[in-house]
């Protein structure tokens, strides 16, 4: 089965290719941790996330980026304040899902953490718009 | 009995703050943990609040070494959002710069690993070549540490003489390959403490998603100029050196074999020149809302920039790095077990990590 038919059987439809060269998919009822499994089982590398806040306190949209090939793999989820944690699949996710539950209070589900750019008892959410405008 | 040791955040065996936390036996590391955030600079957020401008002067400082190539990838993903595209000279400057880039951080990295090796002649060594490859970047930029070479559309200056700035390279490449190649690759002292120190094996690799010298060294051939090219390293011959031990020898030889091939690429970089403008001037900059990502091969590995724009906006509503050492930092962990207390120093260096970037 190739990568496109995987993420099809999961769901997971391509929108568009972007001027970044950035192959988009859509991630509508998707699972994240069925898409990670289905990616590494596919020989992707997992990059990073970025994360956005979205305006009037309507979430954040976190933008997984995969590499497979040369080729950059984008897969956008829309969600609250909790998002599966996929580290456990996936250990090169483990900072950068550290990295953001500090920097915009996500929560990882199934997962502890520590601290990483924070110190331990230090208020997370630091790059968060109302706490810092 | 097991036992903890600490190392870091300010030690002697380390080039920046940082704390690896060592459960040894005896003095065999079982285990380990990372502790980062000691340089913590909230440059992403910081970035929310500059025009491009501003921008492109904060970014350079993300690294004191990479400084070229994190304004090169940050002006790729802005020339992106604004459709300015760079003359086909600006691209050969692109390359050029971050060749000696590269060749400045493999040799300087190289002087270190050869201070923790106890072969304090090739640190001193090491440095001479360093500042040879400093005086080309100075003669091209003005500047030997942040260059602000790069600009949306292009570059800031050119390079006005190309052969002699070949020749500083010919002359260079024949001393690395006469003297440091050997050295790295041959002799007994770096084959005694790199041999079968500090394994990555080819399957922990993949796991933890390593990138750069480090993924190449454990059987990874995994290389961004040739995956996915940028710049004009598309019009570029060059190899890219694989290694399948795992080891910090591994690290070692591909690294010095990577400063021929950067040696290989500049000479076709100065020879094969394009005429004309390095910049477009000063076009009206139109940012377009939406994000745009950018990938570049820094020494060290894979950068990545995503940017995102909202309209009429004079600042960007995101930028967000992910470093190399970011990617590869968390493989010491099992690099370290097993290892001797005594090898951590050289393991850990073995990936060049850069906290400075790391922590933004």
């Amino acid at each position: 089965m190739t990568l496109v038919e995987a993420l099809e059987n999961l769901g997971v439809k391509k929108s568009l290719l972007d001027s970044s060269g950035v192959s988009w998919f859509t991630t509508e009822n998707v699972d994240p941790r069925q898409l990670a499994e289905s990616l590494l089982r596919h020989g992707a590398r997992f990059i990073t996330v970025t994360t956005h806040e979205l305006p009037r306190g309507q979430g954040f949209r976190l933008e997984y980026l995969w590499d497979l090939d040369g080729r950059l793999l984008g897969f956008a989820f829309e969600v609250g304040n909790t998002m599966p944690s996929i580290f456990d699949i996936c250990e090169a996710a483990d900072w950068i899902e550290r990295e953001i539950h500090e920097e915009f209070s996500i929560d990882f589900v199934g997962r502890s953490y520590e601290p990483l750019l924070l110190r331990e008892g230090d208020r997370t959410g630091v790059n968060l718009r109302e706490v810092t405008q | 009995m097991s036992y903890k040791m600490p190392m870091g955040p300010y030690h002697p065996g380390l080039e920046e703050p940082y704390k690896l936390e060592m459960i040894c036996d005896g003095e065999t590391i079982c285990d380990a943990r990372l502790h980062i955030g000691f340089n913590f600079r909230g440059i992403e957020h910081l970035a929310e609040t500059r025009n491009y401008v501003q921008l492109i002067a904060l970014m350079e400082r993300v690294c004191g070494i990479c400084s070229f190539i994190h304004t090169l990838t940050l002006c790729q993903a802005l020339e992106q959002l604004t459709g300015v595209v760079p003359p086909p000279r600006a691209l050969y400057v692109r390359v050029v710069m971050a060749e000696l880039e590269r060749l400045h951080s493999h040799v300087l990295w190289a002087g270190i690993a050869a201070k923790l090796m106890g072969f304090k002649t090739m640190f001193m060594a090491c440095f001479a070549y360093r500042e040879k490859v400093m005086d080309m970047l100075q003669a091209i930029s003005g500047n030997r540490v942040n260059y602000s070479m790069n600009r949306i559309g292009g570059v800031n200056r050119d390079i006005s003489d190309p052969e002699a700035i070949l020749k500083m390279v010919e002359q260079l490449e024949s001393e690395i390959a006469r003297d440091l190649v050997p050295v790295f690759t041959s002799s007994f002292t770096a084959r005694s403490r790199c041999a079968g120190v500090g394994i990555l094996s080819h399957e922990k690799a993949l796991s933890c998603g390593v990138v750069g010298p480090t993924a190449r060294a454990s059987g990874i051939s995994q290389d961004l100029r040739r995956a996915a090219p940028y710049a004009a390293y598309a019009e570029m011959e060059f190899d890219v050196p694989v290694e399948a031990a795992g080891d910090v020898r591994a690290r070692l030889l591909v690294r010095a074999l990577e400063l021929l091939e950067s040696c290989r690429i500049l000479r076709q970089a100065l020879a094969r020149l394009p005429s004309g403008d390095f910049n477009c001037g000063e076009p009206k900059l139109n940012f377009a809302a939406g994000t745009a990502i950018s990938r570049v091969e820094a020494p060290r590995g894979e950068v990545l920039y995503s940017v995102s724009w909202v309209q009429n906006s004079r600042n960007p509503s995101r930028v967000h790095v992910r470093t190399p050492t970011y990617a590869n930092m968390p493989a010491v962990r099992w690099m370290v077990q097993g290892a001797r207390i005594a090898d951590a120093p050289l393991i850990q260096a073995s990936i060049d990590p850069c906290y400075s970037c790391t922590d933004r």
